[in-house]
């Protein structure tokens, strides 16, 4: 049961990532983004401003109104290229690996270390998206799709009588979503890999048997162990 | 509307007496309506307005101002029912927790039996239609339940917490008939997390009305780990 390389790549496909060459200007732009995510996500949408924006990433006022209309447009740039690629970066690492549950599971422990790394932007790209609606949140809505129909390339191993509900991916990728915030709301990300076995038989279980999500409890609880060792090895 | 119940410290009689939809504004003048009364009223005018004013303005825009107009109240009497915008936020989702819980039990009650005895899939389903009616009945309500807080009202997540852990209790309960096994530790949690982000997608996209439709489809997947055991 292969996540099929095809689902993946027509979900790349529609999310392309730039290949121009960067320029100073479009570096600047690009570091006014991230600064958009990084204090949004630091302070909340509300709080945040185009000045505390550039405390952070440098640059002129001018220039950034050279570059987005308002905050809010700002965030909404920054929020479907930093998107794109976490949704890329999530499937590629579920193709690397053969087997659909094993590629859920690099996925999501590609996620996951995404976010305990940048906690800030993950609060932005899942929380503060909630607040801030509009473009950014129209963004967010098209990346749940593309994940749940990568999610949904498994249904092509199982047979009619045992196919999940139509709306399986979709409820899946709710129960992540809902995982990663907590954990973010917390203020500790590093707890969320103590969901990673629960979610992956959440996620095991709405497609295929108990029995298989049991074991899949299992591999991943011995996944999150490796990723500890490897933690603690490195803090040394 | 978010409908307006008075349910405490109501008198027995009168134009206020309790279970009654309240008027969106007290009499003006003297009414001779006892002072505690009138603030609760008042409090309660300003939980729904909190609801409904969220759902106009969302998260990023909505104010004090915004809700105390709604509610026909002054600022300062918004403020004296509560210290900030938050606060509002939590009473509101608290009140709302409790209505969608009592929704759901009044549901299983009224079909003559415990949840436990309706056995296989029976309360689910009866649980499921009554939140799913709940949501598109209050739409607002049912955003404020199923959104992701922003960082300012950290305590909505205890909130929310507790009542996916009411919730989880009841689909657990759910099963209690016809599976001996206890359920893995947290995927009843799990599950009912999964469900109000579901709701909240379908909420965002505008499909309110359309929610009761999907119930079929929420059940077979919530009784998937029953069927699939």
């Amino acid at each position: 049961m292969a996540m099929r390389q095809e689902a993946c790549a027509a979900a790349g496909e529609a999310l392309p990532i730039e290949t121009t060459a960067p320029t100073p200007d479009s570096t600047v732009r690009e570091g006014e983004m991230e600064g958009a995510l990084q204090v949004i996500g630091e302070v909340g949408y509300r709080a945040a401003s185009v000045r505390s924006v550039l405390e952070y990433s440098g640059g002129h006022r001018k220039q950034f109104y050279e570059h987005f209309e308002s905050l809010e447009d700002c965030f909404a740039q920054a929020y479907e290229a930093w998107a794109k690629r976490l949704v890329l970066s999530v499937l590629e690492a579920a193709v690397s690996v053969e087997g659909w549950r094993a590629g859920v599971r690099a996925g999501l422990m590609k996620l996951f270390q995404t976010v305990v790394e940048r906690p800030a932007i993950g609060r932005a790209l899942f929380i503060e998206v909630h607040v801030a609606g509009g473009k950014a949140l129209a963004t967010h809505d098209e990346a749940v799709d593309r994940v749940a129909d990568a999610l949904d390339s498994v249904r092509n191993e199982i047979g009619p009588d045992d196919a999940p509900p139509s709306q399986t991916g979709l409820f899946v990728v709710g129960g992540i979503e809902v995982c990663v915030c907590d954990a973010l709301a917390d203020g500790d990300p590093n707890r969320i890999w103590d969901a990673l076995p629960e979610l992956m038989r959440l996620i095991t279980v709405s497609y295929l048997d108990a029995q298989t999500a049991a074991e899949e409890a299992e591999a991943a609880r011995a996944a999150v162990e490796e990723v500890r060792a490897k933690l603690e090895g490195g803090s040394r | 509307m978010t409908e307006l119940r008075l349910v405490a410290l109501a008198a027995e009689e009168g134009p206020f007496s309790a279970g009654t939809p309240l008027p969106r504004r007290l009499p003006p003048g003297r009414h001779g309506i006892p002072t505690n009364l009138v603030e609760e009223h008042q409090r309660l005018r300003l939980l729904a307005a909190m609801a409904e004013a969220l759902g106009e303005h969302g998260y990023a825009d909505v104010t004090t101002t915004h809700i105390s107009e709604r509610a026909n109240v002054s600022t300062s009497t918004f403020y004296k029912h509560f210290g900030n915008l938050w606060d509002c936020l939590l009473a509101a989702y608290v009140a709302a927790a409790d209505r969608l819980c009592a929704e759901i039990e009044g549901a299983c009650a009224e079909r003559g039996d415990e949840p436990e005895a309706v056995g296989e899939s029976g309360a689910l389903a009866t649980g499921i239609d009554a939140a799913l009616a709940f949501f598109a009945a209050e739409p607002e309500l049912g955003q404020l339940l199923s959104a992701q807080a922003p960082r300012e009202a950290s305590a909505l997540c205890a909130a929310r917490r507790i009542l996916i852990s009411r919730l989880a209790a009841m689909l657990h309960r759910t099963r209690g008939a016809d599976d001996d096994a206890p359920q893995p530790s947290g995927l009843d949690e799990r599950l009912i997390d999964a469900t109000l982000a579901f709701v909240n997608t379908r909420l965002s996209a505008g499909d309110a009305e359309r929610l009761p439709e999907l119930a079929p489809e929420l059940v077979a997947i919530l009784d998937r780990p029953r069927v699939a055991a």
